[in-house]
């Protein structure tokens, strides 16, 4: 149940005020599926009603009060010598009340697939009866909210990722299941399934064998990445290259790039097969830019941002993309939810160098730094003219445990992770403002919950 | 036209063995007509070079920046594939990758490459006659 207010300042004396937008608006903000929105008006003359918004009516209908409780008409509650305790600025207002009997106080209105239900014709009215005045109306919404849809998806998620990965050959499933079954957030193949429902086609088994393949394919990146990177651990458990050897790292994630490949031309749309073959093209080459640029490490922003938006964020888009394509989105929709997937891509991994300078951040505080892998704090804590300098010289060595200590501290010092996080935010403010104006069918809130949590994370 | 704008970032491949492999697959290409049979030779040539770049099966694993070649040579040629939109092609190259790794995961022979590939060719050739 999630309860709110919706607050609005009328301007005449008798005034229908059309809420069903706000309304619309107030469900998809709270992520309800199915379920039921509740109105109740919080002021004695302000009714509810629901009736067709047409001008010539409502002049109709204010007259039809007007002529059963007339204001000129003679009212005992205008009478104030025979009331007790009257407030001073109380109004003569008895007309009000009296047309207030003929309304509602209260309405309830059922919500199905994340949309008000109403007909071709309604609209629903807050009714001023004794304006002008700022009024507020209480809502209660309850029912079944994206929340719990997308406990569902997840739950989908890893049964179809268990099904993909049982019938493959021991020597590459046995490794990529010990991956996939130590965790990892699911953040591209959730992405996937909420995209999915965006279009007329919405089909739940084939949008999880696309949520499964997108996940295989950031596996597969992860299980090369760590032979590459030479990572022991990963999940914290030992990386495939760490405990297959290496020749095995490479079969298993070739095997999975292709199985991934196959199951999405199987699914037999030709857009969402070139969405993430493009996707997964971006990611490659950014792979090798990614270790030229070592070579210069610690590169400036714009090497930065070209191998981020490959390397992490193309991925994360398509997933959103390939979804809603998957489902006969209409173009303006897909587009969206690219540069939202895009935007919050790009904030992701800032977010994740910033959480590498945490000591509570799970995995060894550096770890980027010691690998020399691109991180923009880095890149601007260096563009400090008191600090780069040294930065840039303990960099250039070895860095023992007592000089990654110091680099860590200079970063910090230099204001550069507050800037990196101001950036993050500034991206998932953009990336919820894509969301805006567009028919999102109830998953918007979802959308917005997850590019929040993106730069939520502390550690 | 196609393959001169399909090797950037992989420029070095070409003399490298990329060229004759396409040379190899462009026969049995021919059938699917331009630009189709451009697209899947060379498509066809960066998945054999990818895994002979990987050293996949050989007891050596490849240097990072050749594994990292390799993975881009399967993307693109999977991406080549896409702009086809010949779905049974896809889905054999496909297969063809996910038996030659296993096989090699497991330690045992696999079919070769090529002659993998020039059977879906020619199969996907014959179906477009």
């Amino acid at each position: 149940m999630i309860s709110d207010r919706i607050a609005i300042t009328t301007n005449r004396p008798t005034e229908f005020v059309d809420l069903t937008s706000r309304l619309q608006q107030a469900v998809e903000r709270a992520g309800l599926r199915t379920g039921r929105i509740h109105l109740q008006s919080l002021h004695t003359t302000l009714g509810l009603a629901v009736n067709e918004n047409e001008q010539l009516l409502l002049a109709d209908l204010e007259a039809l009060l007007k002529r059963l409780a007339p204001a000129e008409a003679t009212y005992l509650h205008d009478d104030f010598s025979l009331r007790s305790n009257v407030p001073e600025d109380e109004p003569a207002n008895g007309h009000a009340h009296a047309r207030n009997l003929l309304l509602q106080p209260s309405l309830t209105i059922l919500v199905e697939e994340g949309e008000i239900l109403i007909g071709r014709w309604q609209a629903i009215f807050a009714v001023e009866l004794d304006g002008p005045r700022s009024r507020e109306i209480a809502i209660q919404l309850e029912g079944e909210f994206a929340r719990r849809i997308a406990d569902g998806e997840r739950r989908l998620i890893e049964l179809e990722l268990e099904r993909q990965l049982h019938a493959d050959p021991r020597p590459v499933g046995d490794p990529m299941r010990r991956l996939v079954e130590a965790g990892g957030k699911r953040f591209r193949p959730f992405l996937v399934l909420l995209t999915s429902r965006l279009g007329p086609d919405h089909d739940p088994l084939r949008a999880a064998t696309l949520a499964a393949a997108v996940e295989l394919i950031h596996a597969a990146t992860l299980v090369h990445d760590d032979y590459v990177d030479e990572s022991p651990k990963r999940r914290g458990r030992p990386t495939v290259a760490a405990a297959e050897g290496p020749a095995r790292a490479v079969a298993v994630g070739d095997y999975y790039f292709a199985k991934a490949t196959r199951l999405i031309a199987e699914l037999g749309n030709a857009d969402v097969t070139s969405t993430i073959a493009e996707a997964m093209e971006a990611i490659c080459r950014s792979q090798i830019d990614d270790l030229e640029f070592r070579g210069r490490y610690p590169g400036d922003e714009a090497a930065y941002l070209k191998v981020v938006r490959g390397k992490t964020a193309a991925l994360i888009a398509a997933a959103c993309v390939a979804g809603a394509q998957l489902s006969g989105a209409p173009a303006e929709v897909v587009e969206r939810v690219r540069r939202y997937g895009d935007a919050v891509g790009v904030a992701f991994q800032m977010t994740d160098d910033v959480v590498d300078f945490s000591e509570r951040s799970g995995k060894p505080m550096g770890q980027d730094i010691r690998e020399r892998v691109l991180s923009l704090p880095l890149i601007y804590a260096i563009e400090d003219a008191s600090l780069g300098a040294e930065i840039q010289e303990l960099l250039a060595g070895p860095l023992p445990d007592d000089h990654l200590r110091r680099v860590v501290d200079l970063v910090s010092r230099s204001g550069a992770l507050e800037r990196v996080n101001r950036q993050a935010h500034g991206l998932v403010r953009a990336a919820v403002g894509e969301l805006e104006g567009v028919d999102l069918d109830g998953v918007k809130s979802t959308l917005v919950e997850i590019a929040e949590s993106v730069v939520d994370r502390h550690a | 036209m196609i393959v001169s704008e399909e090797l950037e970032a992989i420029e070095p491949l070409w003399k490298a063995g990329l060229e004759a492999a396409y040379s190899a697959y462009i026969p049995a290409a021919t059938g699917l007509g331009e630009p189709q049979a451009a697209r899947v030779a060379l498509a066809a040539a960066l998945v054999e070079i990818a895994l002979e770049l990987q050293r996949l099966g050989g007891q050596a694993p490849p240097p990072p920046p050749d594994l990292l070649r390799g993975d881009l040579c399967l993307a693109r040629a999977s991406r080549l594939l896409a702009d086809t939109r010949d779905r049974r092609l896809q889905i054999a190259f496909a297969r063809a990758i996910e038996d030659q790794s296993a096989a090699a995961a497991a330690g045992r022979e696999a079919q070769p490459t090529r002659s993998r590939l020039l059977r879906a060719i020619g199969e996907s050739a014959g179906a477009a006659a």
